[in-house]
């Protein structure tokens, strides 16, 4: 006699328990199936971020009292709006910033990958064993940089700049000689002299007349490539004071103009070959030197008086 | 008005809870739906207690602490846009540097009772450092699925936590 009623007292509360169960995943259902350690987490806390906002479902056991005047339709209607305006807000800077800056193509010299950066730095430091400079792929179209070597990529310039700005602060702490406001100062000027550098070299590509596959993002790419070295020689300074800020200043100096000078001579070189071949490969060949040189100068600029403040 | 500040608590504390332990324990894998709750009170708890213990050094950087959050927040989020084949929403990225803001909290009060000039001073900060960016490049490559990046998505976020350092120690 009690074996029957076990039976089925187990076979009544099942149908219960089915009963409530796809309610709650009803809820959930936006979310991918919890892994098997988060199940209780993921379930908990998916249970008390939506039901609040009136998605459907009886609150469940321990719900907090309350809940019901987030059901109000009047603070629904609150966060609609926020979350629409939040929308418009973010479509309106998109469409007015694609003006300027096409967002398409500064993603393709973001396109790097870990082994991309290991080798570019490696470059960098020693350019010499590199043979092959040129792109493989066609010119048109932008490559990504984790496709191909040579190609310029914008994500170590612009991680190299900031370091260089906190090295800078860290070299000035050891000088007792840092407060906030030397970052902001540190950056701007740097930033100032990186614009004017980049200036100068878009008017004397324009004035020199040169056909060039060189888009603008590479030339900025190009000019921030130093920045791994002034890294470089600020640590060696901090370390090896003069000797050691001078010997790495040289070293850099010589790896960042032959690199330079390769990566270029492959992308400015080959198209003069027009009717003023002589003078058009002249001038190109001048525009080249000077690019390269001018880094180490710069490099010299920027480090040079953040090593000898005392 | 105290009920919907229960309601709220209640609710942050769980996911603050979940999200805090992810950050105490970066060897564990992060769950890829963790960051589709974001939560700014737990950021801001950590930055206040940041700037808290700063001030027990005797460094009233409140308004630096700020300046360099939001622009630090702006530069991951502007990276992560062009890196990520997804998007990224502002309310993301904030979040999860706020929550791994804690080993930063944590190196700031111990700045209280040593100097952080000092060998070990300089030890805990490179260690406090890399523990932030290991956690939150962590919880930003599961909740973007950008696997073979991990370390570049950490180095910009060691950066980040690395301006906080240096206003620690100096």
């Amino acid at each position: 006699m009690d074996v029957p009623s076990e039976f089925r007292n187990p076979g009544k509360r099942r149908p219960k328990k089915g009963g409530t169960k796809p309610q709650l995943y009803e809820d959930t259902s936006m979310q991918p199936p919890p892994s098997e350690y988060g199940a209780h987490h993921g379930q908990g806390i998916n249970m008390e971020g939506y039901n609040p906002s009136g998605y459907g479902g009886p609150p469940g056991a321990g719900q907090f009292p309350g809940a019901q005047y987030l059901n109000d339709p009047m603070a629904n209607m609150a966060m609609q709006y926020g979350q629409s305006l939040a929308g418009q807000g973010t479509d309106f800077v998109h469409k007015n910033l694609e003006k300027y800056v096409s967002t398409s193509r500064v993603k393709y010299y973001f396109a790097v990958d870990t082994t991309y950066v290991m080798k570019k730095l490696g470059m960098l430091c020693f350019p010499f064993t590199h043979s092959d400079w040129s792109i493989k792929f066609n010119q048109d179209q932008p490559v990504a940089p984790r496709d191909d070597i040579n190609a310029p990529d914008l994500y170590i310039p612009s991680m190299a700049f900031v370091t260089y700005i906190l090295i800078a602060g860290v070299v000035l702490g050891t000088y007792n000689k840092f407060t906030p406001e030397q970052l902001g100062i540190q950056t701007s000027s740097a930033l100032v002299w990186l614009i004017l550098e980049l200036l100068i070299l878009n008017m004397s590509l324009y004035i020199m007349n040169l056909k060039t596959d060189l888009k603008y993002l590479d030339i900025v790419a190009y000019c921030g490539y130093k920045f791994v070295g002034m890294i470089v020689c600020l640590l060696a300074g901090m370390v090896f004071q003069s000797t050691g800020y001078y010997s790495t200043l040289l070293w850099f100096s010589i790896t960042i103009a032959f690199f330079l000078v390769q990566t270029l001579r492959v992308k400015i070189l080959p198209h003069s070959e027009d009717s003023n071949y002589s003078r058009g490969s002249k001038r190109s060949l001048y525009l080249i030197l000077s690019i390269s040189l001018l880094q180490p100068v710069m490099m010299w600029w920027l480090t040079g008086y953040i090593m000898f403040t005392k | 008005m105290l009920a919907l500040c229960t309601i709220w608590q209640v609710k942050c504390l769980d996911v603050k809870r979940h999200q805090t332990l992810a950050v105490l324990n970066p060897f564990k894998a992060a769950e890829h739906d963790m960051m589709q709750d974001t939560d700014l009170a737990g950021p801001l708890v950590f930055c206040l207690a940041f700037g808290g213990s700063l001030m027990l050094c005797g460094k009233l950087q409140f308004g630096y602490i700020y300046g360099i959050g939001v622009v630090g927040c702006m530069a991951m989020y502007f990276l992560l846009n062009m890196m990520s084949l997804t998007g990224v929403s502002v309310g993301c990225v904030v979040s999860v540097l706020g929550y791994c803001l804690l080993p930063m909290v944590i190196l700031s009060s111990s700045a209280v009772l040593l100097s952080l000039k000092g060998m070990i001073g300089i030890v805990l900060t490179v260690l406090a450092v890399v523990w932030c960016s290991f956690s939150s490049s962590k919880l930003f490559v599961s909740a973007l699925s950008m696997e073979n990046q991990q370390p570049l998505v950490a180095y910009p976020c060691g950066l980040v936590y690395g301006v906080f350092a240096l206003l620690t120690v100096f």
